[in-house]
């Protein structure tokens, strides 16, 4: 590195409370829209500081300051210019780490107006108005986070400025961005998409782009823009669920050498998933360890090294169970040690991490480790990876969600009990009849949130079926674009409609494979309207109980209603195709 | 041959003790219903007693050995629920 890129560096970065947004020169590139033509593409300082100005008109209108405010919205700029208009006004931000009625209704509790995209929340006033600038203070709390609830009620996390800041400064010092453009495909409502997506760049006076980066071909359209554009490199923040599925069929070479870096968190990338990205876009996937409450701890790029390397001002020992404790800057206390729940060996300054303290159960009063049933399921053949985990069902019977390799995977109900059987065998050795899992759901991808974690809703989808008799299993989906999506089902031999159709041959009955198109239509790709017409229907292969099938889904916005090609596919061949004419509920009562 | 009453016994089974991967045809009459075969344990023992008292009005003593022969397979339940019925 020579001095003068040294130089440029240091002048690069400011942290939030030496306000990057404040600066003089307006002319400066904050955003850039992938979308826009290359003339129109920048947005510059002087835009947010009217969207700051737009925001802080709304708020002094509807709350005295200090106050706090609950914020959500897709739009990264937005979102910036929110946030930094709270801030300045002297208020705090709540990020909630989701939309659902029930999150938000409970954080109501805390008497904050909401802003952005949520029901009944406000928006930037119309017209022009100037940004008014206040005062930050270290011990100021910036934002609340609430963790994913991955093991229970999400729990809130109050972070101040200089934590924030603490953290930032590391960043910028290890991985400068060098006016680099940030793609993102996680979420800035949480920690990690927060520092990375939005404050990094906005600290290092970097560029990000000014929407969400969710598909691999939105990926490599806006690479391959930018790159005509600019000649400038770009850094991907990303996660596990997307950079494990990125497909082979793009011309990613066409886009090489675009990434400088990768990010990932979360959750661990597999092995294989990293070394998949690292191919396919040209640079090492360098993975963040760490969580909502410490914030980053470690890292690693792990095709040169799988353990983990303690971030900058991190300290790391274990104790004699092999817990993991940890001592940094980015906490409030910065001189205690906090134990995390993960086990590791350390070696030479680096870690390994070994997995999550022991998880405990009991199932029918008997006490089992569930960590205890990973391993030993995660090291049989054809296993890739296994969690178990007490299902609320009577006497706790437990459950098991086992990533299996292709090969491996069920198909038929006789496989997936000969499969089934082959692993109770194989545990029976070890662990007590009456404890093993009781249900199974196998997976060929780690299913996950957008934050890369199999968390409780996700669990609960795996699971769904057992509670309700009308809806098939679930057990992956992958949205193709906004308007595709192809999700993996499995028809459980409970299934309510298996009856009364043919006497010697339980199948599922065509209206119900539609059926199950279009909830998932309306589930994955938000198409709420009513079936008003089908075409082309046809049910070319009878649908078993047991067998594991693919829908795809594709839909198609016309004038004043939707169309919908829905295919439902196993290994045997095609089950169901045809195409549903969906209306607005409303259109459909008139006709 | 199944009868009706161990095709019943099948459906009783599964449904009771929520067996999701099973269906009544993989249920062989003379296979072990516990332990090896179709695999039930201790606390599916005390589940299924528990439905055939309610759905047959059958009292078993838990841990006896005539239990024991009558849960061996589903041939040997049905055979004790005819005669209990019966009686």
């Amino acid at each position: 590195m020579t001095d003068s890129a040294m130089t440029d560096r240091s002048r690069a970065f400011a942290s939030l409370l030496d306000t990057p947004w404040r600066d003089r020169d307006t002319d400066r590139a904050v955003a850039w829209n992938p979308e826009a033509p290359a003339d129109t593409a920048w947005r510059s300082l002087a835009s947010l500081h009217a969207a700051i100005g737009a925001w802080q008109a709304t708020l002094a209108a509807s709350a005295d300051t200090p106050c706090g405010w609950v914020l959500s919205t897709p739009d990264p700029m937005a979102f910036c210019a929110a946030l930094i208009a709270a801030w300045e006004r002297g208020d705090r931000v709540i990020l909630p780490a989701d939309t659902r009625p029930a999150t938000l209704e409970a954080l109501d509790a805390d008497n904050a107006g909401r802003l952005g995209d949520l029901p009944g929340a406000l928006t930037a006033s119309p017209g022009a108005h100037a940004p008014s600038w206040g005062e930050l203070a270290p011990q100021r709390v910036a934002v609340t986070l609430y963790t994913s609830g991955s093991t229970g009620e999400p729990q809130r996390l109050d972070k101040t400025f200089a934590q924030l800041d603490a953290e930032l400064a590391m960043h910028a010092a290890l991985w400068p961005l060098d006016a680099r453009l940030v793609l993102s495909q996680v979420s800035h409502q949480h920690i990690y998409g927060l520092l990375f997506g939005i404050l990094r760049p906005l600290c290092e006076r970097a560029p990000f782009a000014a929407d969400a980066c969710r598909y691999p071909e939105t990926l490599h359209a806006w690479l391959s823009r930018w790159q005509a554009q600019t000649r400038r490199e770009a850094v991907l923040i990303s996660a596990p669920p997307t950079l494990e599925r990125l497909p082979e069929t793009l011309d990613w070479p066409a886009v090489g050498g675009i990434l400088s870096g990768i990010h990932s968190s979360g959750a661990p990338l597999a092995f294989d998933a990293a070394a998949h990205a690292e191919r396919l876009l040209g640079c090492a996937v360098r993975e963040v360890y760490g969580s909502s409450e410490t914030g980053g701890i470690a890292w690693r790029i792990q095709q040169r090294d799988t353990r983990w390397t303690p971030l900058p001002g991190v300290d790391v020992r274990a104790d004699d169970d092999q817990q993991l404790w940890l001592r940094t800057p980015w906490l409030p206390e910065p001189a205690a040690w906090t134990a995390q729940a993960d086990r590791v060996v350390i070696e030479a300054q680096r870690f390994q991490l070994l997995g999550r303290t022991d998880r405990i159960a009991k199932v029918g009063g008997k006490r089992v480790s569930l960590t205890a049933f990973d391993h030993a399921l995660g090291a049989l053949p054809g296993v890739r990876r296994a969690h178990c985990l007490a299902l609320p069902r009577r006497d706790g019977r437990l459950g098991a969600v086992v990533a299996l390799d292709p090969e491996t995977i069920p198909h038929t109900h006789e496989a997936r009990r000969a499969l089934i059987r082959r692993l109770r065998d194989a545990l029976a050795p070890r662990f007590e009849n009456a404890v093993l899992p009781r249900y199974w759901r196998f997976v060929e991808h780690w299913p996950s949130d957008a934050q890369g974690k199999l968390g409780a809703a996700c669990l609960a989808r795996l699971f769904a079926d057992l509670d309700d008799p009308r809806a098939p299993r679930w057990l992956d989906d992958v949205a193709d674009g906004p308007n595709r999506a192809h999700l993996t089902l499995e028809v459980p031999e409970r299934l309510a409609y298996l009856d009364g159709h043919f006497d010697d041959q339980p199948v599922v009955p065509g209206v119900v494979m539609v059926r199950w198109a279009l909830h998932a239509a309306r589930d994955r790709l938000g198409c709420h309207g009513v079936c008003r017409d089908m075409t082309r229907v046809k049910f070319p292969l009878l649908l078993l109980p047991g067998e594991r099938a693919v829908l795809a889904l594709e839909t198609t916005p016309q004038a004043t209603s939707t169309r919908l090609r829905f295919t439902l596919t196993s290994q045997r061949g095609v089950h169901a195709t045809g195409t549903l004419t969906l209306v607005a509920p409303e259109e459909s009562s008139h006709a | 041959m199944t009868s009706e009453l161990e095709q019943e016994l099948k459906q009783l089974i599964i449904d009771t003790l929520e067996l999701e991967d099973v269906t009544p045809e993989d249920i062989d009459p003379d296979e072990p219903l516990f332990v090896e075969g179709l695999g039930l344990d201790s606390i599916d023992a005390l589940e299924l007693g528990l439905a055939l008292q309610k759905r047959y009005g059958i009292k078993l003593e838990a841990d006896s050995d005539e239990t024991r022969h009558h849960f061996r397979n589903l041939r040997t339940l049905a055979a004790l629920v005819e005669e209990r019925r019966n009686a």
